[in-house]
């Protein structure tokens, strides 16, 4: 659609993303926005999952659920980091017209989350 | 002129501005309902830094508003968001609010688990 020559624009930020390129459709960024907002939101409950295990007492055995608390607050403090990565990587790619890069922190956050729930599982059973 | 392709069914910079308000909206609630748990064991800190990420909420909420307003102006002249003075500001913003919430979730994980008391 329109793709006209960015020129420069020193008023938008960061640099690193506006400064090249050339604008893609204005829906795509809109969807990269949200994309972002998305993995905000799963930071938020990753971090409110791990709070919780720990700072309600739930009755787990304890170990484990210190275990399972501290992967979750780990992947909710990386999960911004990613977020905002992430958005930058694909809307320099739109801009640029190469391949959306995968998430980097998909597989981890895989794994990870799998393992949390292995360990409240076992952390129900030998409590 | 307007393209007609622009603003399909779902109305993008609407939906956007929705992806923002319901992000920042669970921001506040974690933010105060987290200083509100953690005080105990953190003290002021939780709370300093839980009404410092409520507040960057409400602000955030209410600039993505802002923010629609001028994207929809500009998608119907010009079509495009380039002149709309998009910047990732706000993304980057919101980012550090979440580091912010992290870290500080964290260190409450950390010293109620690892506390004597238990």
């Amino acid at each position: 659609m329109s793709t006209r020559s960015a020129p420069e624009q020193p008023s938008r930020f960061p640099r690193a993303v506006y400064g090249v390129g050339d604008e893609p459709d204005p829906r795509f960024s809109l969807a990269n926005e949200r994309t972002f907002l998305a993995w905000i939101r799963t930071s938020l409950a990753l971090l409110a999952a791990g709070v919780a295990l720990e700072g309600l007492s739930l009755p787990l055995q304890p170990d484990l659920r210190l275990a399972a608390s501290l992967l979750l607050v780990v992947l909710g403090l990386l999960t911004p980091l990613q977020a905002w990565r992430g958005w930058a990587r694909d809307e320099r790619a739109m801009r640029t017209g190469t391949p959306l890069p995968s998430p980097a922190l998909a597989l981890p956050l895989t794994v990870g989350t799998s393992v949390t729930g292995v360990l409240i599982v076992l952390g129900v059973l030998f409590r | 002129m307007t393209d007609r392709g622009l603003f399909d069914p779902g109305l993008q910079p609407e939906r956007t501005a929705l992806a923002w308000r319901r992000t920042c909206l669970a921001v506040v609630v974690l933010s105060l309902g987290g200083a509100r748990l953690m005080a105990p064991r953190l003290g002021a800190t939780a709370v300093v830094l839980g009404v410092a990420c409520a507040a960057a909420g409400v602000v955030l909420h209410h600039l993505a508003g802002s923010r629609q307003r001028r994207h929809t102006a500009h998608l119907l002249t010009d079509g495009h968001l380039r002149d709309a003075t998009t910047s990732a500001h706000l993304l980057l913003l919101l980012t550090v609010v979440g580091v912010v919430m992290g870290v500080t979730a964290a260190a409450f994980v950390v010293v109620r688990g690892f506390s004597p008391a238990g």
